[in-house]
């Protein structure tokens, strides 16, 4: 392998272990729990499936996101934001299975890349819902999965033995990807209603100090 | 509040449960600017989107209109030089971008292969275009592998299904091709066919016999397609040299199609589903010849893998180049955009790049906030 595919191969894979990295380090982790968490899942995914009959959890693609999800949603402050949590989720859910139904096959169709369209819906959804971050990476992991786990069953009911794969591409997955993508998304759109929101109440407020000091 | 929740959701399930996979069967024609036809693919064409063409003519898509794309001619696409073909000689052409055999434990030439389209079928053979399971592409998936093994290369077949054909696809053969790239393959193939309803589109006659041709898809929207581009080209160039008319084309779209995971990957369309699967399984022996000369040189001896690394094409480096600088820009543009949003000016967003880099890296690059959690 020559130098320059080392340096491509190494400088991606780098670039989606800072970002990991930085998405956990915004929910209820120290920087060093969120550097450790990133290194787990991209060890993880090299290491073999464990398999459960029809299914197959990868170790870095999917236990470790879903272990996370599961720590932060008892990690939430209270038990409506853990409510909140859960209707994200299962909403998430609905609009991957939805997405993959409704829009066309062929990946050239989509908008935007498919990997990220999900992870677009969780965090819009966690941000409609409940405005955290936490929510958004809830709903990111656990809406991918669920709605995975929604297609298998389908195909099983009809007959089709295909095995469920969760997070089987490790930290190239969908699953994390997902997770990351919605707590970017849910921070983007917080973040951007809340200046709106800033500056508009500034724009209320400017003639009258403009009065008072003329 | 959450009896309406669970209303929407409710009728979110049905839907949901009702609605049938989006097996996208749409077919775009792109023309010239005087209106005669230059291709049609069965999905999507968006304007940036380029084509080369069986005479290695470059076209951009420039405007689209429904179904209907304007193609620009951008003059001959340069092609690979294989005149290394005609010597006969041993030479490893493209398997050196791959981790070298004896490093990664194992003494074969190795090529993976997978179908993320599993239901694909050919209607004259198979009865419909669409099996729900292991549709006859897995027949053509069965007949490429057992003709490079003739050629004394392993290759790793992977059978599992990607049902059903929809959006999340080629996510669910993501985690397929992630699993065969732990054997380091020196490629990996997704094997498609194409949904044109013309079937003169693919038919062909190569060497006397009746033969498919074969489409050649490489998606541009990943740090690897520069690479990847070049490698179909180099299928192209040696196809065309040993099986004038085999290769139909190369379409660069927008799409991923996974081959971000690989600098050595390539999709490739074998005939599509109105042609008679007899007709593509001839295509296999000839292709295998072509990727494998591709791959490992003029000689399938065990010569062919021990060409030099240094002999090495300039091409690859500019491929890596460009992926690099590319996915760098992207990232850049990305992390400021995405901080200049959240903090609304230029000093608070550089505030924020500092702390962040000083956290990212131990704070040895850039200030630290004292009042940071550590």
């Amino acid at each position: 392998m020559s130098i320059g595919m080392i340096l491509l191969i190494v400088i991606a894979l780098l670039i989606l272990f800072g970002v990991l990295q930085r998405t956990l380090d915004r929910m209820a982790l120290t920087d060093r729990q969120a550097i450790l968490i990133a290194a787990a899942v991209f060890a993880g995914g090299f290491v073999p499936d464990i398999p459960l009959g029809p299914v197959t959890l990868n170790i870095g693609g999917g236990l470790i996101p879903l272990l996370v999800s599961v720590y932060l949603f008892f990690h939430a402050d209270t038990r409506r934001e853990r409510g909140r949590c859960i209707i994200a989720a299962l909403l998430t859910a609905a609009g991957v299975f939805l997405i993959g139904r409704f829009f066309p096959a062929d990946p050239v169709s989509m908008p935007f890349d498919p990997l990220l369209l999900y992870g677009i819906a969780g965090g819009v959804i966690a941000w409609l819902f409940g405005r955290s971050r936490r929510s958004a990476f809830i709903a990111g992991i656990l809406g991918l999965v669920l709605a995975d786990t929604l297609s298998a069953v389908i195909l099983w009911a009809q007959g089709v033995s295909q095995a469920l794969h969760i997070g089987g591409a490790g930290a190239a997955d969908a699953v994390v990807i997902s997770g990351v993508t919605a707590v970017m998304m849910c921070e983007l759109l917080g973040e951007t209603v809340e200046r709106m929101t800033r500056s508009r109440a500034a724009g209320h407020t400017r003639p009258a100090e403009g009065g008072h000091s003329a | 509040m959450i009896k309406r929740i669970c209303a929407l959701l409710f009728g979110l399930a049905v839907i949901a449960a009702s609605a049938p996979a989006a097996a996208d069967e749409t077919v775009f024609t792109a023309c010239d600017i005087a209106g005669s036809i230059i291709f049609s693919i069965c999905g999507e064409l968006s304007e940036g989107d380029e084509y080369i063409s069986a005479d290695n003519t470059l076209y951009r898509i420039t405007s689209v209109n429904g179904t209907q794309a304007i193609a620009e001619a951008a003059g001959k696409e340069p092609m690979p030089d294989v005149s290394w073909l005609s010597t006969g000689q041993a030479r490893a052409v493209f398997a050196d971008y791959a981790v070298p055999a004896a490093s990664s434990g194992r003494n074969e030439k190795l090529i993976a292969m997978y179908v993320t389209h599993s239901d694909e079928s050919y209607i004259p053979s198979d009865g419909t275009q669409s099996i729900n399971g292991q549709g006859g592409i897995y027949d053509v998936a069965k007949e490429f592998r057992d003709a490079l093994q003739a050629k004394g290369i392993d290759v790793i077949l992977d059978e599992s299904t990607h049902l059903p054909h929809d959006a999340g696809a080629y996510r669910r053969s993501r985690q397929t091709a992630e699993r065969l790239l732990q054997h380091m393959p020196d490629a990996i193939i997704d094997i498609h066919r194409d949904g044109i309803p013309d079937a003169s589109e693919y038919t062909c006659t190569i060497n006397g016999e009746n033969a498919s041709q074969v489409r050649l898809l490489v998606g541009r929207r990943n740090q690897n397609s520069s690479v990847n581009r070049e490698f179909a080209k180099e299928i192209k160039a040696v196809a065309d040299s040993r099986y004038p008319g085999l290769i139909k084309d190369i379409f660069i779209g927008k799409g991923t199609y996974n081959q971000d995971l690989s600098p050595n990957a390539i999709l490739l369309e074998f005939g599509t589903h109105t042609i008679s699967k007899e007709r593509v399984l001839n295509s296999t022996d000839l292709m295998a010849d072509v990727v494998s000369t591709t791959l490992y040189g003029a000689q399938t001896g065990s010569a062919a893998g021990e060409a030099a690394p240094e002999e090495a094409p300039e091409k690859e480096s500019k491929g890596s180049l460009t992926g690099i600088v590319l996915m760098v820009a992207a990232v850049m543009t990305g992390v400021l955009l995405f901080s200049f949003v959240q903090t609304g000016g230029t000093g608070p967003m550089k505030e924020k790049l500092t702390r962040n880099i000083s956290e990212m890296t131990g704070g040895l690059i850039g200030r630290k906030n004292k009042q940071d959690k550590t």
